[in-house]
């Protein structure tokens, strides 16, 4: 059965108001996405009727609120299909993850090893590894995937005995494209070379099994999938997360402390410090569930077919040029030669349609595509056919207005 | 003379900008006004001459002539164009003394402009109007 979007909407207020006039249209959903009624809802009811720290006091609130904090944490154990739920670790955010583990792994890290990153990175999955790499004497390696991201047997000379690490997207920020991340998990793990995987652009529209993927590290944020901002997750393998130095230190990851020496808590407080984000992991956990809620077939569909539909409108178009592939994917990426973004991205808000333009913090793969940077329309499940097509219009608009000399 | 004329341009381009009703009016009259602008060389075009905190490049001279400071602007955005000749409408041809008097996030919020004088990356308007004032 077709997905709906009309059916969801309701649960987003925010869609509902003008843009300067004009109706609101939300396609900035790479970016982060709006937030359904029921996530708000439970943050709210946990400082209605749990707030208090977790883990510590011995009381009526402080039980009920570590209750729901580590259900929280069971329930995007699920989520991804991780084995147990000590393999969850809360983070601000993929970015703060990804330090996390680029800090824990660096007294593994010799001078000469290789860390290798792909051509598809967005900064936060690049430049942790690129100062790791300052700071060890390590070299910085690009597999240089194409932009249709295919698997080539030439790439197999990048994964060598040396290489330590391996950190890879499992979808481009910038460009929608998969990477063929089975293909690549397995040649980095022939290798004994820790793998990361960089989830932030997949959880809300692809399912999510790590146990499957067999990686040693997946992470990604809340406020990408529906959920909030601030949260987001480091999942590990026992053995890896075992192997990382706490990068913070503090209260909470501690078992016994004396000025002489710390012993370090368990996975997963040794690596949470401090009081945790605790309305932002039940946020979260609810985000899971508004998403499988959903016939999560069908709401991918659904998304797929917004961003293709885009895709074949402007490609009839002259001038303009799509990065991101005809299928299989939930954005569209697109520039006009001689037209800057920034000013397409300006029309498009005068008449209320929020879209990104730019490099997308990833400026290294816009150099590849020869551009400085692109005009990007993510699409989410409360998009509707209607907002695609005023999207194509309006940029065409654009182009017309902009193209005059 | 080229006071009299500048001043009536400066005249000329806050009216077309403050009798914008709308986001698409401004948008309109900033791609009219960006083609007024006098565009810089490539050679003008370096690094020293680039305003960072910009995601559209911005390249400004400012060249003092007695009293006076001159100022040449380019950008690779057209809207960015239409602004920077919104702003030297302002500034061009002044003293520094003068310039310093000008409140000039007040002037561009009454151009209705105030959507380019916020701190996101997105433009560099701040950075800009800093290198006028400071340099």
């Amino acid at each position: 059965m077709a997905f709906d979007p009309l059916s969801i909407r309701s649960q987003f207020p925010i869609l509902a108001q003008q843009a300067y006039d004009n109706p609101l249209i939300y396609l900035d959903n790479a970016a982060t996405t709006q937030k359904p009624l029921s996530v708000l809802e439970a943050m709210q009811n946990y400082y209605l009727t749990a707030n208090a720290n977790v883990h510590r006091g011995a009381h009526y609130l402080s039980d009920m609120a570590t209750d729901q904090f580590e259900n929280a944490r069971q329930r995007v154990a699920q989520f991804l299909n991780a084995p147990e739920q000590s393999q969850v670790i809360w983070t601000k955010g993929t970015t703060e993850s990804i330090n996390l583990v680029a800090y824990g792994l660096e007294h593994l890290i010799q001078a000469g090893d290789e860390i290798l990153i792909t051509s598809l990175e967005h900064h936060a999955n690049l430049v942790p590894w690129q100062q790791l790499a300052f700071r060890t004497g390590a070299r910085l390696r690009v597999l240089p995937l194409t932009s249709d991201a295919q698997w080539q047997e030439e790439l197999t000379h990048y994964f060598t005995e040396r290489t330590k690490i391996f950190a890879v997207t499992q979808v481009s920020n910038a460009i929608g494209v998969h990477t063929p991340i089975e293909t690549l998990i397995q040649q980095a793990k022939q290798h004994g070379a820790f793998t990361l995987v960089d989830g932030a652009q997949a959880v809300a529209h692809y399912p999510v099994d790590v146990t499957k993927l067999d990686c040693d590290f997946y992470v990604f944020s809340g406020h990408k999938m529906y959920g909030p901002t601030g949260i987001g997750v480091l999942y590990g393998k026992h053995h890896a997360l075992e192997v990382l130095m706490p990068y913070q230190t503090g209260g909470e990851m501690v078992s016994k402390v004396s000025y002489q020496a710390t012993e370090f808590n368990v996975l997963p407080y040794r690596l949470e410090a401090g009081t945790p984000h605790m309305e932002g992991a039940i946020g979260l956990a609810t985000a899971c569930d508004f998403i499988d809620q959903q016939d999560r077939q069908s709401m991918l569909a659904w998304e797929q077919q917004l961003a293709n539909h885009v895709w074949v409108t402007l490609q009839k178009a002259a001038n303009v040029e799509i990065y991101s592939p005809e299928q299989h994917t939930t954005l569209v990426s697109l520039s006009v030669p001689n037209i800057h973004t920034l000013d397409l991205n300006a029309y498009l808000d005068s008449q209320g349609i929020a879209v990104r333009a730019g490099s997308h913090c990833a400026q290294p793969l816009m150099a590849q595509l020869g551009v400085s940077g692109t005009l990007r329309a993510s699409f989410a499940c409360y998009n509707t056919m209607q907002e695609a097509n005023r999207f194509c219009d309006v940029l065409l608009e654009a182009i017309d207005l902009l193209n005059d000399e | 003379m080229t006071d009299s004329l500048g001043q009536q341009k400066a005249v000329n381009i806050k009216a077309q900008l403050q009798a914008c009703r709308s986001k698409e009016d401004t948008f309109k009259a900033l791609v009219t006004l960006s083609k007024t602008l006098t565009r810089l060389s490539a050679d003008e075009k370096i690094e020293e001459n680039k305003i960072k905190g910009c995601e559209s490049a911005v390249w400004l001279i400012v060249e003092e002539k007695g009293n006076e400071r001159h100022f040449k602007a380019d950008s690779d955005a057209k809207l960015m164009r239409g602004v920077l000749v919104a702003i030297l409408s302002l500034v061009q041809g002044k003293t520094r003394a003068d310039i310093q008097q000008i409140d000039l996030k007040a002037e561009l919020a009454e151009l209705n402009l105030s959507h380019y004088l916020t701190s996101s990356r997105t433009n560099g308007v701040l950075a800009i109007l800093d290198r006028i004032t400071s340099h």
